[in-house]
């Protein structure tokens, strides 16, 4: 036994799960007992116990039950199962349920020392399994894309297609959907994947500081240019450059990179002599292009120049069965910057995101996991930890009177307090008969 | 002695041979420099015994202890000649509660080697020492230790008793000393625990001797 674990001893004898503990603490293990199953599917939602001692016969939940229980709900945890002389067929039952082994009670001290052996070494390996795993899907698959709905499955199918030509590439998709993920995944399978990867935001620059940046400048050009600098557009060299929310880009920036898309080649502010560049574009936009089109705001050659080939990301609403998915990723990704134990998301919650329309996509999801995770006290996240969702404000029409801004803010405190008025009033710092008050006057009502 | 602190009982429950509490209470005060007193026995533990299993519930005796008047000890050692069992074990040569008061010594499985042949008395006498020393670690807090080499490695069987060694390793004595040392309010025993070596090797020679 190398390694501290967390062990919890399930067994309605006291003398036994006594026994056992003080044997474990002995190695220093974290322990805790249960006296029944259900007991110890209360505690295991609570904390994730690496193993479990599991005697067969108790009252209520036997078990077996018990095994089958923690193997659906928690895989990850590793069950040993105490048998007494006379039911092998239990014990073997157990052993084809996934129960990791089992002693026959009472046992050779050192038979319970080589199942902790055993136990350990099969901790270890699992380990190893699950590090090897995590490798070799970065490799085979798209970091941090995470999906397995149609849509996103056409996606990773088009990705290593589209990344062994230099076409121009035109992704779509709302904002927080991950197309800066799906530009650094095409670039990783190209064969430019060892050279820069440059993203630009063009919504976030104004159109001088772009034309700048893109095209770099000689020295004294405009104030503030103490010494020459090189393009992004040159310093990508051979690499991928992704230009985000190409639809803000000003009629004249569009005309001057059309011009570098045709003819490979820049030439910096303040200077004559034009340099060869090489370089894949990707552009990407939330924005209706072809609206822009009709309206004169967006060239039509500029258009049909970056949209050599058109990648569609879907809203998050529109791939709801990758929500699950990507909680789950969320959660390790949070659970391990963290070091927080949340590994769980109850069904209620589940149906809650599943249900919310992510104006704000991956993104948001992603945020609200991160925040959920942060604040919990517990190692499963319940629909009280995603109580702000539902207190989103929607975009406004016209501006809120005070009595409507109080009324929202009431039912959204009621809310996540489950309605419980003495709690609510304390958060309002009102007391309870005037939280009733406002109640009946603004005609609040339980949320469905 | 008498002039030492008086730390650790060392009783016999029920007939147990006078030179084995010698050679236990010898052993405690050569090795951890504590003082020991062997104090008169107690009765035969009747009350423990398993009618199911014809073996003595170490548990249930430890409970006992908790009755009796062993206030002037710090830690008190009781040595018996019965089998003695935990619910889940088929049986134990100790028994000690982490961080207790009280911990148990059986003689009963250390007279027979691993092949079932009687063994001699100064082996068995030997056995029992490093028991009592190790069960001792655990009323120190001491935990089991994964280094081979040490006393407070978990032996399962007679076998591995009798490889296991009765010194302890590096880390355990440090520990030991450490919490010794927190113990002690003795200003006298401060300054030995100063000068104990622990951690020496040649201590197991010194044993065989």
């Amino acid at each position: 036994m190398d390694e501290k674990m967390s062990i919890m001893v399930v067994d309605d004898e006291e003398i036994v799960r006594e026994s056992l503990s003080q044997w474990f603490k002995k190695y220093d293990h974290v322990v805790e007992t249960s006296s029944s199953g259900f007991e110890a599917l209360d505690k295991l939602e609570k904390y994730p116990f690496q193993l479990l001692f599991v005697d067969i016969k108790m009252p209520g939940m036997d078990g077996i039950e018990l095994l089958e229980k923690v193997k659906t709900e928690y895989p990850d945890s590793m069950v040993v199962i105490i048998t007494a002389y006379g039911s092998i067929e239990s014990a073997v039952k157990a052993m084809k349920i996934g129960a990791s082994d089992y002693l026959l009670k009472p046992f050779k001290p050192d038979q319970l020392s080589l199942v902790m052996e055993r136990i350990s070494h099969q901790k270890r390996l699992l380990l190893e399994h699950d590090y090897l795993k995590g490798r070799l899907e970065k490799i085979s698959r798209f970091d941090n894309i995470i999906g397995q709905s149609p849509a996103m499955e056409d996606i990773f199918n088009l990705i290593p297609e589209v990344a062994q030509s230099d076409s121009s590439i035109l992704l779509i998709g709302e904002t927080g959907t991950g197309k800066e993920l799906v530009a650094k995944a095409i670039h990783a399978k190209s064969r430019r994947s060892h050279l820069p990867f440059i993203a630009i935001n063009c919504g976030a620059l104004p159109d001088t500081l772009l034309e700048s940046e893109l095209f770099g400048h000689q020295k004294g050009v405009f104030t503030g240019a103490t010494q020459a600098r090189k393009g992004f557009l040159e310093v990508v060299s051979g690499g991928t450059l992704f230009l985000d929310e190409i639809g803000e880009i000003s009629p004249k920036m569009q005309i001057d990179l059309l011009r570098v898309l045709e003819e490979k080649k820049i030439t910096s502010i303040g200077s004559r002599e034009p340099v060869d560049v090489d370089f894949r574009l990707i552009s990407a936009t939330s924005q209706d292009l072809g609206k822009g089109i009709t309206d004169g705001s967006f060239r039509e050659d500029f258009f049909y120049r970056i949209n050599v080939i058109m990648i569609d990301i879907p809203p998050l609403k529109k791939r709801k069965e990758d929500i699950p998915l990507l909680i789950q990723h969320f959660l390790e990704k949070y659970g391990h910057e963290t070091t927080k134990k949340v590994d769980r998301v109850t069904r209620d919650a589940m149906e809650l995101l599943k249900r919310y329309d992510w104006p704000g996509n991956v993104r948001e999801l992603e945020n609200a996991v991160e925040r959920a995770v942060v604040l919990s006290q517990s190692r499963t996240l319940g629909i009280k930890d995603f109580a702000f969702l539902r207190s989103s404000p929607a975009p406004l029409s016209r501006p809120l009177s005070l009595q409507e801004v109080e009324k929202q803010h009431i039912q959204q405190i009621l809310e996540e307090y489950d309605w419980n008025v003495t709690q609510a009033s304390k958060a309002l710092e009102i007391n309870r008969v005037t939280l009733h008050k406002k109640i009946k006057r603004f005609n609040l009502e339980r949320r469905p | 002695m008498s002039s030492k602190k008086r730390l650790v009982g060392v009783v016999p429950l029920g007939e147990v041979p006078e030179i084995a509490l010698k050679v236990i209470a010898a052993h405690i005060s050569g090795y951890l420099n504590l003082s020991v007193q062997i104090l008169p026995p107690l009765e035969h533990p009747e009350y423990a015994l398993d009618e199911k299993r014809f073996q003595y519930n170490a548990g249930i005796i430890l409970k006992a202890f908790e009755s009796k008047r062993f206030k002037d000890y710090d830690k008190v050692i009781g040595v018996l000649n019965l089998d003695l069992f935990i619910p889940i074990f088929t049986h134990v040569f100790g028994e000690a509660k982490q961080g207790g008061k009280f911990a148990l010594v059986s003689l009963f499985r250390l007279r027979k080697n691993p092949d079932g042949s009687p063994s001699p008395s100064s082996l068995t006498y030997e056995r029992a020492a490093k028991v009592a020393l190790h069960e001792l670690g655990h009323l120190f807090n001491l935990l089991h230790c994964r280094e081979k080499n040490c006393l407070m490695h978990f032996s399962g069987g007679i076998q591995d008793l009798d490889e296991t060694p009765i010194y302890l390793c590096r880390y355990c004595s440090t520990f030991l000393k450490d919490r010794l040392f927190r113990q002690s309010d003795n200003e006298e025993s401060l300054k030995k625990l100063d000068k104990i070596p622990l951690n020496l090797l040649s201590s197991k020679e010194r044993f065989r001797q």
